[in-house]
């Protein structure tokens, strides 16, 4: 699969090239809202979850659906492990940045670096370790 | 073992894109709290010497690519643009320059996309 992915048909390259830069909007922006929000930053921590986070993970999926349908992933029995590690990780990843969103606009609304503030941290924090585990099951494609 | 090389090198990569969305915050007219800033430069200390070691070892580890392969030579080549400007913006940051910062941040930003360009296209491969 490795050797594969080293010799990838030209034509898939332009989805994966989408793919990449959005996965990195993505990641890049969450570290930029886990050091606003730690550092007491409510308002900076808010738009970058909407204008980096959220933009990032919309490019990331929907290059992530288009590469899928070139590779033609979903049609093979059974699916790869690692597509389904991508699925499995990247979609409830929407959820966590919504509440996390919601959570930082109200904090950066009230000024209020309680719960509100700790939650989405929190919530950062763990997208940025489901990140990690995405780039470790696209890298090294487990079956 | 490739996998693994692999993974690291995308980690680092993603570390440089880290610290590439922070100062194009920064270069929009954000004021980033200084802890920011210093997690942005760490990232592309550690993320810049990531790729270039593993990205090498890598290239030398599959028979397939040769470390004087033309793909391999440019990244290597942008790599070091990458870094220079990298540098100087640190510099120019530190001194409040931010305007001249800005331009050489969005440089620095074409060149991480040609780098990223090369690794998936791999022309010449």
């Amino acid at each position: 699969m490795s050797l594969l992915a080293a010799i990838r048909p030209d034509d898939w390259n332009i989805a994966l090239f989408v793919h990449i830069l959005g996965a990195m909007m993505l990641v890049g922006s969450l570290v930029l809202v886990a050091t606003a929000l730690a550092a007491r930053d409510l308002r900076l921590g808010f738009r970058s979850l909407l204008l980096g986070v959220i933009p990032g993970w919309i490019v990331m999926r929907g290059a992530a659906e288009w590469i899928a349908e070139k590779e033609r992933v979903n049609d093979i029995d059974p699916t790869p492990a690692w597509v389904d590690i991508g699925y499995s990780v990247g979609d409830p990843m929407l959820l966590f940045i919504i509440i996390a969103t919601v959570c930082a606009g109200l904090a950066a609304r009230r000024q209020s670096t309680g719960p509100l503030r700790t939650t989405a941290l929190v919530l950062v924090g763990i997208l940025l370790v489901a990140s990690v585990v995405a780039v470790w099951a696209m890298s090294t494609k487990p079956t | 073992m490739y996998d693994w090389l692999l993974f690291f090198h995308l980690l680092a990569a993603f570390m440089l894109a880290v610290t590439v969305v922070i100062y194009s915050a920064v270069a929009i007219g954000v004021t980033a709290p200084g802890r920011t800033l210093f997690v942005a430069d760490r990232c592309w200390d550690v993320g810049g010497v990531g790729t270039l070691i593993l990205g090498i070892w890598l290239a030398l580890h599959l028979d397939e690519y040769g470390f004087f392969d033309g793909w391999i030579l440019g990244a290597i080549a942008l790599w070091f643009v990458a870094t220079g400007l990298g540098q100087t913006i640190q510099r120019r940051m530190a001194a409040g320059e931010t305007a001249a910062g800005a331009t050489m941040h969005w440089l620095r930003t074409l060149v991480i996309i040609g780098l990223l360009v090369l690794m998936i296209w791999k022309p010449g491969a």
